[in-house]
């Protein structure tokens, strides 16, 4: 059954990429299309939900299922095998039934466009590599699927190629996901050196029983960090994320928001077992976390772009989720990633509503007005946005509440100063999240008269989705995740000193929240009059944080151009030119001169052959008196 | 004395004819015109028939005095007062004439050393065996009838190539009257 | 030194006087009659040779090279007929189209 829930998106891209699709001969019409498109991945989910309740009726004793023996090398058995425990069960619930909706609101997104086939191909594409990526037992599957989802994102952010940028984002999405990849190998290798095997719950439990002091698991836990980081966006390795905002909405709410760029999350969570022994890796991931969370906060501040200034909010997010992951609280981080992926769709989605109600429109500083234009919308981003600034009762404000306790009291390495850092970022995100829902619906409108016009409400496909997926904010913090979690990730113990701090905290992140909607309220509440002020006021920073502050072009001057120059002057002119054409072009001359030399034999006198015929017999009786 | 000479007269004669020609075939490298060298060429193989004869083999004499000076000679002169009669002077020697004089000596040499190591050490029965004309073709028909076909062959082979020969010449000459 | 040694020896410089010729003179006819005075060279080896045994082989021989030599300049002089017909001239550099 495991198999069946991988293999049925895998069957919707064979069906729609072959008929749907210039490949085929564009065979179906969009029905067909949608039925498949979307009806597999809910068939999915279904069968995930079933497979959740046999799960419960099995005492949450993990069910595996081998599918197929891949290799056998040595004395190492390479299997497709799926494992379903509880940190699956989750997984897999998130990304099969987030990702069902996000395909149904597709249906309504991608209407007009022309490759309307093709685009729910690679959506299912991206469904099985996420699902191996889940469900894998071994390393190795986890890393099939941890490679095709990054090629399902190059896919898809490049979907409208035409526009040489998309084609240069995706490219931009695949190569730095490479670069991390190249730690994950690493982190296998060392793993299966030291093991023999990829599984990662025999792992898991090898640590367990004290394999830590064979193995550096510090080590191990840097280098799959590395492959996280370049998969979830975290610094130095974030630079894809913003730029893959080219794709179609749906795929950033899809790709970028709920489900792959989790991955790395997931990663870390799964082999929990490893990290509860490399505390210095773990450390690193809860630093590398935290900076990247309040770095990628500063820049959302000043984005102008919708979709940019959600894909830094995700960068942010998935920052305090590796905070979590650093501190030891494993089941936490993965309750953030759950009600994120509720609301980040949700925000996603919406945004995705707004640029089509308004024909095309990105750019916030153009927008305004819109409540009473498209309420729901409206309403549904709103919530959405409460959830996200840690407003009670919902969701985000139960995850983000347990990552500031556990960064402040955990014996795994909380701290105050994490604690102080994160808090800052909670209250930027509540800033700008409100600063977003305030320039976009609120106040006066500044869109142009030509695009107010047809401004409309999206239709039901879209906002059935973003009433769900709001509903889901709401609601999605009262399932208590972490606990359910408990037996397998298990919560890191606290100060006892600090426990009285419990409550003043919790308190202390309530009052962030509304902080955060107060300021926003004050700066954008009447227009852009008093944000414009304080931009002036504070030019250079401005400059600093919209341009990113300017990562990419180091990373250009310092990575990209020495490359750039290694490949023309080394490889192409050196070696290429000189040393390849050069032997070739050398051996031909070789062959040339050496048949010219012969030619001057025949110079067509037969006085000269006839003296070389004498040469001969003289040479050869000369040779015939070496034994005499 | 004339006991000495009439017991080696055979070896006296013998080596008479051969310096006879070699002085000969000296000569035909030396000479300027063709119908001189021609000349050379027959004495040195009239005194070849004459050491032909000495040893005893007159049949093989007859055949070089008959085939070789009378058919194959006979038709280089004609040859060459066919074509000698525009082409008095002309240079003698090619421009290899210092590398052949090296070659030839070497050569010489070469071959000398090489037949003087091989030779076997009793080789006194040239001029022993003397077998006629009989023997000769009883054994050349009996045992070695098939080479005897095989030289029909080569001069069938011979005939058709004339025939070739002649119409080329035919040919060309069309050409040069028509063309 | 004896008769054989005598008769060797000059076979050997017929052979290698025909060789000379060939590569020095210029005329064709005359390079021609050069090549039969290499032929009769080995004629006068095979002959000195022959005397040695008992059999009729060596005869054989001599009259076989007899039969190509005559096959051969009846054929040789009537090429070389053509050829000066086209060129004009006896002397062999002329016949250097083969070059290359």
């Amino acid at each position: 059954m495991l198999t069946l829930i991988v293999l049925l998106p895998l069957l919707g891209f064979l069906l729609n990429g072959v008929l749907a699709t210039q490949l085929g001969g564009n065979r179906v019409g969009k029905s067909f299309v949608t039925l498949v498109g979307c009806g597999l991945p809910i068939l999915s989910f279904l069968l995930v939900v079933k497979a959740f309740f046999e799960l419960r009726a099995g005492g949450y004793a993990p069910l595996i299922e081998t599918a197929y023996r891949w290799a056998l090398i040595g004395r190492s058995n390479f299997e497709v095998a799926f494992y379903f425990d509880r940190l699956s069960a989750v997984m897999a619930l998130i990304v099969t039934g987030v990702g069902s909706v996000i395909h149904v609101y597709s249906v309504g997104y991608m209407a007009h466009d022309k490759s309307f086939g093709r685009f729910f191909a690679y959506l299912n594409l991206f469904l099985f590599f996420m699902l191996l990526l889940v469900l894998g037992r071994s390393m190795l599957v986890m890393f099939v699927g941890w490679e095709g989802v990054g090629l399902a994102s190059y896919l898809l952010i490049g979907f409208w190629f035409e526009d040489l940028a998309n084609a240069r984002a995706g490219k931009k999405a695949f190569v730095v996901n490479r670069i991390g990849d190249a730690g994950f190998l690493l982190g296998m290798f060392v793993l299966y050196q030291a093991f023999g095997t990829l599984n990662m719950d025999s792992i898991n439990s090898a640590f367990g029983i004290g394999a830590a002091k064979v193995v550096p698991a510090s080590l191990v836990g840097m280098l799959l960090f590395i492959g996280a980081c370049g998969k979830s966006a975290q610094i130095p390795l974030h630079v894809w994320l913003p730029d893959a905002m080219a794709g179609p909405t749906p795929v950033s709410a899809l790709i970028h928001a709920a489900t792959m760029v989790t991955a790395g999350i997931y990663l870390v969570a799964r082999m929990s077992g490893m990290y509860l022994h490399a505390p210095e890796a773990s450390a690193v991931i809860a630093v590398v976390g935290v900076a990247t969370a309040f770095f990628a906060a500063t820049i959302a501040i000043v984005q102008t772009d919708i979709k940019k200034v959600l894909a830094y909010s995700t960068v942010s997010q998935l920052g305090l989720m590796f905070l979590a992951l650093g501190v030891g609280a494993y089941g936490v981080a993965i309750f953030h990633v759950v009600t994120h992926a509720f609301f980040k769709a949700c925000l996603f989605l919406g945004a995705g509503s707004v640029i089509h109600a308004l024909g095309g429109e990105q750019d916030i500083r153009r927008m305004g007005g819109l409540r009473k234009r498209i309420p729901v919308t409206f309403w549904t981003f709103a919530i959405a946005t409460a959830a996200i600034a840690g407003i009670p009762p919902l969701a985000g404000f139960f995850s983000k509440d347990e990552i500031l306790w556990f960064a402040f009291a955990s014996t795994r390495g909380g701290s105050p100063w994490l604690w102080a850092v994160a808090a800052l970022t909670a209250l930027m995100t509540a800033f700008y999240m409100f600063r977003l829902l305030w320039l976009t619906f609120l106040g006066r409108s500044r869109m142009d008269a030509k695009v107010e016009a047809h401004v409309h409400e999206s239709p039901v496909s879209m906002t059935g989705v973003l009433m769900l997926l709001a509903l889901l904010s709401a609601v999605g913090g009262f399932f208590a995740l972490p606990h359910f979690l408990e037996p397998q990730l298990p919560l890191p113990q606290v100060h006892e000193a600090l426990h009285h701090l419990e409550k003043p905290l919790l308190v202390l992140s309530i009052v962030i929240a509304f902080a955060g909607l107060a300021a926003a309220a004050y700066v954008f509440g009447s227009g852009t009059t008093r944000a414009e002020g304080l931009q002036r006021r504070f030019a250079g920073l401005h400059r600093w944080l919209s341009g990113k502050y300017f990562i990419d072009e180091l990373y250009e001057r310092c990575i990209g151009r020495p490359l750039v120059w290694i490949s023309d002057f080394v490889f192409l002119r050196l070696g290429d030119r000189v040393l390849l054409d050069g032997t070739l072009h050398s051996l031909a001359a070789i062959g040339r001169h050496g048949a010219g030399l012969l030619g001057r034999l025949q110079t067509g006198s037969l006085h000269l052959y006839a003296w070389f015929v004498l040469a001969g017999i003289v040479g050869a009786l000369l040779w015939s008196w070496r034994h005499a | 004395m004339i006991e000495t000479l009439l017991q080696n007269l055979e070896t006296l004669l013998l080596l008479l004819f051969g310096v006879c020609a070699l002085v000969a075939a000296a000569l035909m490298i030396v000479l300027h015109q063709p119908m001189r060298v021609a000349l050379a060429l027959i004495s040195t193989m009239v005194f070849l028939g004459g050491i032909y004869g000495l040893l005893g083999v007159h049949f093989i004499a007859a055949f070089q005095v008959l085939i070789y000076v009378g058919a194959v000679m006979v038709f280089m002169v004609y040859v060459i007062m066919l074509l000698e009669v525009r082409e008095a002077e002309g240079r003698r020697y090619s421009g290899l004439l210092l590398p052949g004089l090296a070659g030839f000596v070497l050569l010489v040499g070469a071959i000398g050393i090489s037949i003087w190591r091989s030779l076997p050490t009793q080789h006194e029965t040239v001029g022993s065996t003397g077998y006629g004309i009989s023997a000769f073709s009883i054994s050349f028909l009996n045992d070695y009838w098939l080479h005897f076909e095989l030289t029909s062959v080569l001069l069938l082979a011979a005939v058709a190539a004339a025939l070739a020969v002649i119409r080329i010449s035919r040919r060309a000459d069309n050409k040069r009257r028509h063309g | 030194m004896d008769r054989t040694q005598l008769l060797l020896g000059l076979a050997v410089a017929l052979f290698s006087l025909g060789l000379l010729g060939v590569i020095v003179r210029r005329n064709v006819l005359v390079m021609l009659m050069c090549m039969e005075l290499m032929l009769n060279g080995v004629i006068l080896s095979l002959v000195t040779f022959a005397q040695q045994t008992a059999t009729t082989v060596g005869a054989v021989l001599v009259f076989l090279i007899f039969v190509v030599a005559t096959a051969e300049i009846a054929l040789a002089i009537p090429i070389v007929l053509l050829l000066v017909r086209d060129k004009r001239t006896l002397d062999l550099d002329a016949y250097s189209d083969l070059k290359g």
